[in-house]
């Protein structure tokens, strides 16, 4: 959040609204929010600050709490007002704001709100847009029997994020954001107002009015909607007159989930009459896949603990590295780097995070354009993807683009072969960033002195070893170690010296000691 | 294309912007006119362009039906240029300065920038 947003309370009838005001745009755009909100939270998660963002860069965007909901007041949670109450509040949130006239945004029940305000008030309509939106609740949202068990559910769990699967079951596993969703719930509404409210939306029948709306109309669903009917959209498009339906992929329900940009692009376009010339905009970044596996059938419970670990790490790393976490489905991560050796680094950490954590990696690495804006899509992010498919356990791939850029940084590659793509008219060249070498020397300090001593008596032992042209596994079986010890002992050496290379370690063995040893 | 109702002057857009009047100031504009509005959303490389008298009407028929106040303070005409800064208000107290600069070709406005920065 770059800076307070003020939030001010509008008078309806007996009870303050809490609204907030922010852009700078000629176009007044009201949103009304869906089943609950609430203004402060909203700024904290990614997606609901990027939709307002870009929706208060071409407007002036008027943010409001129903009545009952996040900083509005609390009003008699078993007297809840009707959608006529609740649509007043728009008309009393707009002239404390001083809007007469304004585009309507009304996503998911805050649909129906909308509606009923074009039909109401015509002249105070300057367009609207409705986001997975429906006329009747019980046909399109959830029957009788289904409702009666998100109200039991609601009574029982409420606060825990419990409903984050009837709305976004693609962010089930973002730990973060389910921990956002509870707050969410529990900030935005109480147990008895969330069931009081779920059953009156059931109570939502908006069908008699859609004929006289008269504003130009937008509707935006999503063809999988996990929460309202694509064909709710598909009715209100026949019924409202001259209104224009886009649909679009994606399956999470909430506005503020899934591709937010695309949805933001439609609704500006429909508004303003053009893209935002931002929206264009690329920037070269490498991508970074990151694929987790569970190669050891640690069974279902055991792996979803580290699966779960390992993503809170990858979140930790990414940000550690300068990275941006991208895009998440399942064991598919994807994270975006300014420069490619960051992005090499990273996914040297994340491997070592996933053996320590008792799960496999694999990972790509691929550099090119992506819209500065978006999560990354297009040609880019479908070659890091197939790159990651390729790369093997515990093994980072990249294009050889990649370590071309990376020059100059002690990383070290090996030549991976090369791969035909369905993407690319060309084979595309591959390498491997190289195991032995200790990746992070970025990290680390690098005064340390370059002599034996800074050794221990261990790695000494091992650094003679190297010296005599012993792989890993002689030196494992000499020392009476693991093969994964030594690897972290000729790490650690490295990293001590100061060193690019196993080579390297042996050669400075030799100098500093003399062609017969110690 | 609209009638002019009156001839652009720093008094008459004075007039039809404190009156909240889109009509008139869409019609002291060229078919093919040009406004430019940089703030803090629409910096100086990239600012919002609206272009052509539609485009333009669209624009002044949003901010007339704003319920706030205008207050043009100062205007400045030399030749085939005006220029003029302005106060406004939101009933709330936020406040928006203005300051634009135009450019007129045979008595209607071709091209306008409107810097602009608000209370938030």
């Amino acid at each position: 959040m770059p800076r307070p947003i003020a939030t001010r309370y509008a008078r309806s009838g007996d009870v303050r609204i809490a609204y907030q005001v922010v852009g700078q745009g000629p176009l007044d755009l009201v949103f009304v929010p869906g089943f609950i909100s609430n203004l402060d939270l909203h700024w904290e998660d990614e997606g609901y600050s990027r939709l307002l963002s870009r929706l208060s860069a071409f407007s002036r965007l008027i943010l409001f709490d129903k009545r009952g909901t996040g900083l509005s007041d609390r009003v008699d949670a078993h007297a809840l007002p009707s959608l006529e109450t609740r649509m007043d509040d728009v008309r009393a949130v707009m002239d404390a704001a001083g809007s007469s006239r304004a585009a309507i945004l009304g996503a998911s029940e805050g649909a129906p709100m909308a509606i009923l305000f074009a039909a109401t008030y015509p002249e105070r309509t300057r367009s609207l847009v409705l986001y997975a939106g429906y006329a009747h609740f019980h046909k399109w949202v959830m029957d009788p029997v289904r409702l009666q068990a998100f109200i039991e559910a609601t009574e029982t769990s409420w606060g825990t994020g419990a409903t984050l699967q009837n709305f976004a079951p693609g962010r089930l596993d973002d730990a973060r954001f389910a921990a956002w969703w509870a707050r969410f719930e529990r900030l935005s509404a109480s147990p008895t107002a969330a069931a009081a409210l779920a059953r009156m939306n059931a109570e939502i029948d908006v069908r008699g009015v859609l004929a006289s709306i008269r504003a130009p109309t937008l509707l935006v669903h999503r063809r999988n909607d996990a929460r309202v009917d694509p064909d709710a959209s598909r009715y209100l498009a026949r019924k409202i007159p001259g209104a224009r339906l886009a649909e679009v992929s994606g399956r999470d329900h909430p506005i503020w989930t899934g591709d937010v940009n695309r949805v933001a692009d439609l609704i500006e376009e429909f508004l303003t009459g053009t893209h935002a010339p931002a929206d264009t905009e690329r920037v070269l970044a490498a991508l970074l896949v990151t694929r987790i596996s569970d190669t050891a059938r640690l069974g279902d419970r055991m792996w979803s603990e580290r699966s779960q670990r390992f993503h809170e790490t990858w979140r930790l790393l990414v940000g550690r590295h300068g990275g941006r976490i991208a895009d998440q489905h399942g064991e598919v991560m994807i994270s975006r780097f300014d420069g490619p050796a960051r992005a090499i680094r990273c996914a040297a950490a994340l491997r070592e995070a996933a053996q320590g954590i008792g799960i496999a990696s694999a990972q790509g690495v691929h550099v090119g354009e992506v819209e500065l804006r978006a999560a990354p899509s297009g040609l880019t992010m479908r070659v890091a993807l197939q790159i990651a498919e390729h790369a093997g356990r515990d093994s980072i791939l990249a294009s050889r683009l990649v370590a071309d850029l990376a020059a100059g940084s002690g990383l070290r590659f090996s030549d991976a072969g090369r791969v035909v793509l369905d993407d690319l008219d060309d084979p595309l060249a591959l390498v491997e960033a190289t195991s032995e070498q200790h990746l992070e020397p970025a990290c680390q300090s690098r005064t340390v002195a370059a002599e034996p001593s800074a050794l221990t008596a261990r790695e000494n032992e091992v650094v003679a070893l190297i010296a005599d042209g012993k792989s890993n596994a002689t030196i494992a079986a000499e020392l009476n170690l693991s093969e994964h010890t030594v690897k972290r002992h000729v790490a650690n050496i490295l990293m001590k010296l100061d060193l690019p290379s196993r080579a390297a370690a042996a050669a400075f063995a030799v100098r500093q000691t003399g062609p017969d040893g110690p | 294309m609209l009638a002019t109702k009156e001839a652009v002057t720093g008094a008459s857009i004075k007039k039809a912007i404190e009156s909240r009047d889109g009509p008139m100031l869409s019609s002291f504009y060229a078919d093919d006119a040009l406004v430019r509005v940089i703030d803090r959303n629409n910096p100086p490389s990239k600012p919002r362009e609206i272009r052509g008298r539609a485009a333009i009407t669209t624009f002044w028929d949003d901010i007339c039906s704003r319920a706030m106040s205008h207050r043009v303070d100062l205007t400045i005409a030399q030749g085939d240029n005006l220029a003029f800064s302005q106060d406004c208000a939101y009933p709330d107290g936020t406040k928006v300065f203005c300051a634009a600069m135009l450019e007129l070709k045979d008595g209607k406005i071709a091209r306008q920038t409107v810097v602009q920065a608000w209370d938030e």
